[in-house]
């Protein structure tokens, strides 16, 4: 969706507040927070994230917004009731679950590497060298196409395989699984002649995204 | 005014933040419902307040700029030479380094939330998740990169990698003149986080230093 995550490009957002150091967690509810994440796969928070209304998108934190996103996705997933979580404690008559992550799994996770890249044998819509055109669509829910590369024209550097298109991951249609490619935008291309001649941008982009230019 | 005046800012009786209070008690909730192991999370805190970080990136760094097969390997496959070296998990699935030459310099961003290699660097600095960063540096690399204190010449190519998929980008910072005699360890001391995500370059020792 255009949301208010999708920053490429905006203008007026603010200062990067640079810090040479800071905490990993500024407060210890940020590392609870993480952790209940991590400790509770409940699948992608992102499409939960977006739809955070871009003024609350904008005043809250990174971490807050996680927080948003969870209690969201439980609420809505019924893992959680409101009820529960006004009162802080769980129903009685609800069956206790057992902990999936465990502190010996948890020690684990640091080495885990989640795959998401699929082993389907595909044949690639397009090749290396071959120039393409990002497609000018606005999907409403969850997408990884950026608005600024939309209706411009790069060239494929390099094939990275075949992951499920995220635009399904969450909706209810079935996942489709399709080559990513490694495109260079040149800046010029994306933001008009004052951009630097030799500067560029590099994106991956799912088959979906594209066209032969 | 209230009693919490400015400057008892630290005051150890400040009532806690709501976003303390709502996360203790969802914490609680669901620790009530046998959901999570709160053992668990001390643990997965711990790991990334102190396990990973910027010196596993380092490390890596200083590999490729000793062994020069292994620099080949890394801008081959990331990942599989990243793992070589005992790194990997959350956010490491497709690990691609991009190699900054006098002719080039790259940066990375993540314009549409704050991905960021893991595995190398850890997780992110609040500077790298602000709109401020997300935003311009797609468009404006070269003032970002000013405005942070390194200022490029025309004639080097700025490349920018935003972090959309499932790639995360790791730099390979150019190696400093005046490093030719230290050793691995050395150089990964001199490796910083930011010359990793491309904002600055890995500065040289200091005269007399680094040994």
């Amino acid at each position: 969706m255009n949301g208010i995550h999708d920053m490429g490009g905006m203008q007026g957002l603010g200062t990067i507040g640079y810090h040479a150091s800071e905490p990993i967690f500024h407060e210890p509810w940020e590392g609870r927070v993480f952790a209940l994440i991590r400790a509770m796969p409940v699948g992608s928070l992102r499409p939960y994230i977006e739809r955070i209304p871009a003024a609350e998108y904008l005043r809250t934190s990174y971490y807050e917004r996680w927080y948003t996103a969870f209690l969201t996705r439980l609420l809505e997933e019924g893992v959680v009731t409101r009820a529960e979580v006004e009162r802080g404690r769980a129903d009685p008559a609800a069956a206790k679950a057992t902990p999936a992550i465990t502190p010996a799994v948890a020690r684990e996770l640091l080495f885990r590497t989640p795959r998401e890249e699929q082993d389907i044998a595909l044949t690639p819509r397009f090749h290396v060298g071959e120039r393409v055109h990002g497609r000018n669509i606005h999907p409403t829910t969850h997408t990884r196409m950026p608005r600024y590369t939309r209706g411009r024209t790069g060239v494929v550097e390099r094939i990275r395989g075949v992951f499920n298109l995220p635009d399904r991951e969450h909706g209810v249609g079935e996942t489709t699984p399709q080559h990513v490619y490694l495109i260079r935008f040149p800046a010029r291309e994306l933001w008009g002649d004052d951009a630097p001649a030799h500067d560029a941008l590099y994106i991956d982009m799912w088959e979906d995204y594209l066209e032969r230019a | 005014m209230s009693q919490r005046h400015a400057d008892h800012a630290h005051d150890h009786t400040e009532v806690p933040s709501e976003p303390a209070l709502r996360v203790k008690a969802l914490e609680s909730l669901l620790v009530d419902k046998g959901l999570v192991d709160p053992a668990a999370l001390d643990v997965l805190v711990d790991i990334y307040e102190h396990k990973v970080g910027p010196r596993h990136g380092a490390q890596v760094v200083a590999r490729a700029w000793v062994d020069p097969a292994y620099k080949q390997r890394l801008l081959a496959d990331g990942t599989a030479a990243i793992a070589g070296l005992g790194f990997s998990g959350g956010q490491g699935e497709k690990l691609t380094v991009v190699e900054n030459t006098p002719a080039v310099h790259n940066v990375i961003v993540c314009t549409l939330c704050s991905c960021y290699p893991w595995p190398v660097l850890g997780l992110p600095p609040t500077w790298y998740k602000s709109s401020a960063y997300r935003s311009r540096t797609v468009m404006d690399p070269r003032g970002v990169l000013r405005e942070l204190g390194l200022d490029l010449p025309d004639n080097v190519e700025v490349r920018v990698w935003d972090s959309n998929a499932a790639s995360r980008y790791l730099v390979l910072p150019e190696r400093p003149s005046g490093t030719e005699s230290l050793s691995e360890a050395d150089l990964v001391r001199l490796v910083t986080r930011d010359a990793m995500i491309g904002v600055a370059k890995v500065p040289a020792p200091r005269e007399g230093g680094g040994a």
